[in-house]
């Protein structure tokens, strides 16, 4: 981390760009600390009536615990808020809602089963003349008008469950602007929007602007930063790194903000002259998560990279590979054997998944060191089905040793591990295992940029040793460094192939993207 | 309305499936019981099956409001035996039935307090929190009767199960009243919109707004509350206080609930479908009864018509 | 309370050990029992009462012991003492019909691991949660009981079988040499095997567990059927004990099987327990039920403590969780 921040460009830290009038809304000095993490250092930050603020961030930047805090679902362990100039306490959700601040979630706030008016209307029910009854009849009216006011065209009456991710998006949407909100927050609102969907949204966000209303925005594209924003906030690791005008900054420089550094992908990578027999090959691939048609082949000794836009379908090839999804039509053959059964046949013949979910999918947080790393490697290490402590100990003090986890122990909790060394443990269990084909899903998420290289490293060292990778990953300049060749993916099928010459960030993202 | 039903980006699903399942299984289990058994399709039969339902029902409404929060109240059987043994007892002593339903009440109250406290308060998952209680409330049980029944009900206390209003039973009456409060509850008050969420969103309840703690505790409350209800009319029907009357019974009610295509997820319930699987359960039990199988086969029967329906709302989810 | 502090003290002290200690300080809580029942009645330190204890804890570690390794995976099985009656019917009228103590004692263990391996089909392929499948069972197993009995009770046992619940061997009754015996087995088997380490995976994260090769249905299946098959033993045992069969033997056994296992410091929430924890929690649970028989507290006081018993264990677990 302080490596980061030695090579962070100086950034002017100073007066936020002088703007006539008082903030609506301004925090001073927040800080949020959760056990082990601080997820929010002394950041600073303010609104303007009628302004978009574009709120910039990695994952993991701070951006969500900072709508938490402002939405009052946390507070804050240090700082102060003051609304219009006047110092306020915003301790709970009622306390953010007078003060006129609505969010939208990413995550959606939305109850399945409720339909799209009660939704809308959560916790402000209309009361009816007969006391402790709700008027249905004007709660459908309001509900109604809402739905008008985004343009949305489902029955007031649906239950959200049965809506498109776009609607739920819309819905919710919705909700926030029917609190009459002077202050709304969204986060990558647009995310799941279509194109016309997205322009009826910036149609509603310019109409609020209008109105006076403070809008923040959290987003990614940077097209939509340059296209909305009157004023850009960046966070990184917690901290306020940089405040800018869209007028006065390029994406760029932004980009530099968020990671901290000049983007460096120079990855230790030795790239193989002769890559060997095939040891995944998959034809007409189809499975119950919606994919189709894969056809893909990959080499011992060679790195293969998986990308597209999130959602097109990478994680459920791998997990159809895996056996973690049934197979609906075509095959997987590993080593030229067609694979059947689940995931225990796929590990049984040599197949390693690392997901893209460490706490959720990879790791027994609960289970220590030793225990995570012999957990796949079980039948191989024990082939008489007896299970030694000291056995299962001596190998894993060897695989930290080849892998250079930091634990003081073996018998260490994972749980309380770095997120590079927690992925170094489930890279380790498949080592355990004897896995000749590694099938690494976004392998670097929410990993430190040192821990980065290591692991790539280290995956560069399996290829040398004969291992084959299949590798899915959202930073295509990770791609384009690491990989010998990749597929790009579009819609739940493989629309093209890139060799080492034409991989470029370029030729990925012209590939990934809808022709449009 | 239509017109909007109609627009594009609407999905065209109904919003209740089109035949429900339990629908097929009440119907078909009524005709195949008509033409077992000749003495099923009576006007007398009919009107004892739904006297005989009223019970089930009491404990299957509020069960339904429980499980839509994803949880469960195994204790309910129990609870209900301890109210009707406290309920005789004061009945007994005071000659005073409104005493006596207070008593019962209380119990009911109380122990759904307990429940929910451990619950929501503590955390404890609602199927181990329950079982305790379920526990706690037989061993109070053969405490306060010291394994007796308690005999000697007044007149007055038995015609609130026997007696009826201008040709009407009261059981059915009763049974109607507290359907209808519970569609109230459900469909036109903030509580049922709030019970909803409390199994489909937490989180969106607190961004609400709402104290989801102290709710998910009322919930409990009220199917302690119902329990003593239904103690009141258990003791009417058998004249007596006994100290196993209603164990499992529990059972039943959450069989009808999940017959009648309640979620164990998400807070998806449907109270229409409760009742309907009370009717299925009470058809079910009546027509074996008239075909002379024993109380325990219909049991059996039972648990594998729950497991059955089980089975169908997963693979119904996994759809989805 | 103090107990979960002194273990949370997160510094790098190793795994084991603070298993070790939250064993110990249940053992110390047993022997604290001991010593109080001991100066409160005269009748508990004596070798009758002693051998007595041991006797019935036996009995429900069997129950216990299967379900430990069901908890342990994270379910519940709540159909084991219904499986018990069941069990105990079909091998007394085996007994009965056939006079081999043997085909019988055969009968209970297969009927008690068929109806386990029923509830394992349900959980892992039906995929319905388990405690509310094997709720399902108990009462199928409770009517189709019932219904076999029809209120008749089986009795009268060749005495070779009824040595196995009341017999003697150097002193000490018979059930407590099964009992030493499974403790050892089940102890092994959990520890010391591949699928007792991957029963511990499985309930640690079952996505994880799955994802890392383990085949989790099939193991799912294993643990189901081996607590219906630990129901079985258990209804043999109990069956030679009484020397009769009822519909409704075994029917009062699952709340204090279930308390033995939370008490013994198994977590619902699955991958943290052992057999030999269980095999404390079942002595801990005899000595509080058998000290309240001692004290003349009345036996309907039973099901209510041993209910309240289920939920402070719960609760104290839940309180460990927080704090580490």
């Amino acid at each position: 981390m302080r490596a980061v921040m030695a090579t962070t460009p100086r950034l002017e830290l100073a007066a936020p760009p002088a703007v006539p009038g008082t903030p609506i809304l301004e925090l001073k000095g927040i800080s949020k600390t959760f056990p082990g993490v601080k997820a929010l250092d002394d950041v600073s930050f303010a609104v303007w009536p009628g302004e978009v603020h574009m709120l910039l961030g990695e994952n993991g930047a701070g951006k969500s615990s900072l709508m938490k805090v402002l939405c009052g679902a946390y507070q804050a362990d240090a700082g102060e808020y003051f609304h219009n100039g006047e110092k306020v306490e915003i301790r709970s959700p009622a306390d953010a809602r007078r003060f006129g601040i609505a969010v939208i979630f990413q995550e959606f706030s939305l109850v399945p089963y409720l339909d799209v008016a009660q939704n809308i209307f959560l916790g402000r029910e209309f009361p009816s003349r007969i006391p402790g009854l709700t008027d249905r009849r004007r709660l459908y009216r309001e509900a109604q008008k809402v739905l008008d006011l985004i343009g949305l065209e489902v029955d007031p009456r649906t239950k959200v469950h049965q809506l498109g991710v776009a609607q739920q998006q819309m819905v919710e949407i919705g909700k926030a602007l029917s609190q009459d909100a002077r202050i709304l927050v969204m986060d990558e609102p647009t995310a799941a929007l279509s194109d016309r969907e997205t322009e009826r949204l910036f149609e509603v966000m310019r109409q609020l602007q209008a109105k006076g209303v403070a809008l923040v925005y959290i987003s990614h594209r940077m097209a939509e930063v340059f296209a909305l924003g009157d004023r850009i906030t960046v966070l990184r690791d917690g901290k306020l790194v940089g405040r800018a005008l869209p007028g006065e900054t390029s994406p760029d420089e932004l980009v530099r903000m968020m990671v901290g550094r000049n983007v460096d992908m120079s990855y230790p990578r030795r790239f193989a002259t002769e890559p060997g027999e095939v040891v995944l090959e998959t034809k007409g691939l189809s499975s119950t998560n919606g994919i189709r048609d894969i056809d893909l082949k990959v080499r011992a000794g060679e790195i293969v990279g998986l990308c597209g836009l999130v959602g097109s379908g990478r994680t459920e090839v791998a997990r159809a590979i895996f056996g973690a999804d049934a197979v609906t039509a075509g095959e997987v053959r590993i080593f030229g054997k067609p694979r059947t059964g689940g995931p225990d046949a796929a590990a049984f013949a040599g197949v390693g998944l690392i997901p893209e979910s460490r706490k959720a999918e990879g790791l027994a947080l609960i289970r220590t060191v030793s225990d995570n790393l012999a957990v796949a490697g079980l039948p191989k290490l024990f082939p008489n089905m007896m299970f030694s402590p000291g056995k299962a100990r001596r190998s894993a003090q060897e695989l930290i040793q080849r892998l250079r986890i930091a634990t003081p122990s073996p018998n260490q909790s994972v749980a309380v591990l770095s997120g590079g060394n927690q992925q170094k443990v489930v890279i380790g269990k498949w080592l355990a295992a004897g896995t000749r084909l590694f099938i690494f899903d976004e392998p670097t998420r929410g990993i430190d940029v040192g821990a980065k290289s290591e692991i790539f490293a280290l995956i560069d060292q399996l290829v040398a040793e004969g291992a084959a990778v299949l590798m899915i990953s959202s930073e295509q300049a990770e791609i384009v460094h690491v990989c010998d060749r990749a597929y790009v993916m579009r819609g739940k099928r493989i629309v093209g192939e890139l060799g080492r010459a034409d991989l470029s960030e370029e030729n990925i993202v012209r590939m990934g993207m809808h022709d449009e | 309305m239509s017109d909007h039903a109609l627009s594009p980006s609407a999905p065209a699903r109904p919003r209740i499936p089109a035949v429900p399942g339990v629908a097929v299984a009440l119907v078909g289990l009524s005709v195949l019981f008509a033409v077992a058994s000749p003495g099923f399709l009576t006007a007398g039969n009919l009107s004892n099956i739904l006297v005989q339902s009223v019970i089930l029902l009491l404990l299957a409404l509020p069960m339904t409001l429980i499980i839509m929060t994803e949880g469960l109240d195994l204790s309910m059987g129990a609870v209900l035996t301890l109210a009707s043994l406290v309920l005789a007892l004061i009945v007994v002593a005071t000659q005073s039935l409104m005493l006596g339903l207070a008593g019962a009440l209380g119990v009911g109250l109380a122990f759904g307090l307990a429940n929910g406290w451990l619950v929501a308060s503590l955390g404890i998952p609602p199927f181990v929190a329950t079982l305790g209680t379920l526990g706690a409330a037989q061993g109070l049980a053969l405490i306060v009767s010291d394994g007796q029944s308690v005999v000697g009900i007044p007149r007055f206390v038995r015609l609130v199960y026997s007696g009826e209003v201008a040709g009407i039973p009261n059981p059915i009456l009763i049974g109607a009243g507290f359907y209808a409060l519970f569609h109230v509850l459900l469909y036109h008050t903030r509580f049922g919109t709030y019970v909803c969420a409390l199994g489909g969103n937490r989180e969106a309840l607190t961004l609400a707004g709402v104290k989801w703690k102290r709710l998910l505790i009322s919930v409990y409350m009220l199917g302690g509350a119902m329990a003593g209800v239904a103690a009141l009319l258990m003791t009417a029907r058998m004249n007596a206080g006994h100290p196993t009357a209603a164990i499992g019974m529990e059972f039943d009610a959450i069989a009808a609930v999940a017959l009648g295509g309640t979620s164990f997820e998400k807070g998806n319930g449907w109270i229409f479908g409760t009742l309907m699987g009370v009717l299925t359960v009470g058809v079910l039990r009546n027509g074996l009864n008239l075909m002379a199988v024993p109380s325990s086969v219909q049991v059996a029967c039972i648990g594998v018509l729950v497991i059955f329906a089980l089975f169908l709302d997963g693979m119904r989810s996994k759809k989805s | 309370m103090s107990l979960a502090g002194d273990v949370s003290a997160g510094t790098p002290r190793i795994h084991l050990s603070k298993d070790m200690q939250q064993l110990l300080y249940r053992l110390l809580a047993a022997g604290l029992l001991c010593v109080a029942l001991s100066v409160a009645t005269d009748a508990f330190f004596t070798a009758n009462n002693i051998l007595n204890v041991l006797r019935q804890a036996s009995l429900l570690f069997f129950l216990a012991s299967g379900l430990t390794l069901v908890i342990l995976t994270g379910g519940l099985d709540l159909s084991v003492g219904a499986n018990i009656g069941l069990s105990a019917c079909l091998a007394a009228t085996v007994i009965k019909a056939t006079g081999s103590p043997a085909l019988g004692t055969l009968t209970g263990l297969a009927s008690g691991c068929a109806i386990g391996i029923c509830n394992g089909l349900m959980v892992a392929k039906l995929r319905i949660p388990s405690f509310i499948a094997t709720y399902g069972m108990l009462w199928v197993l409770h009517g189709v009981t019932y219904y076999y009995m029809a209120g008749e009770t089986i009795h009268g046992f060749p005495p070779g079988f009824r040595h196995i619940g009341s017999g003697y061997f150097l002193g000490i009754p018979i059930p407590v040499y099964l009992m030493i015996g499974f403790l050892i087995a089940g102890t092994v088997f959990a520890q010391r095997t591949v699928w007792g380490q991957q029963i511990y995976a499985i309930g640690a994260n079952p996505m994880a567990a799955r994802l890392s090769g383990i085949p989790v249905d099939r193991r799912l299946i294993l643990v189901y059927a081996f607590s219906g098959a630990m129901a079985g033993v258990a209804s043999i045992v109990f069956l030679a004990r009484l020397n009769s069969a009822e519909g409704d033997i075994g029917e009062a056994m699952t709340l204090p099987a279930i308390a033995a296992v939370l008490i013994g410091g198994a977590s619902l929430f699955g991958g943290v327990g052992s057999v030999f924890g269980t095999f404390v929690g079942a002595l801990i649970l005899t000595l509080v039920l058998n000290g309240m028989n001692l004290l003349a507290v009345n036996a309907s006081w039973q099901p209510l403590v041993t209910g309240v018993i289920v939920i402070f264990a719960v609760w104290l677990d839940m309180v460990g969780r927080k704090r580490s």
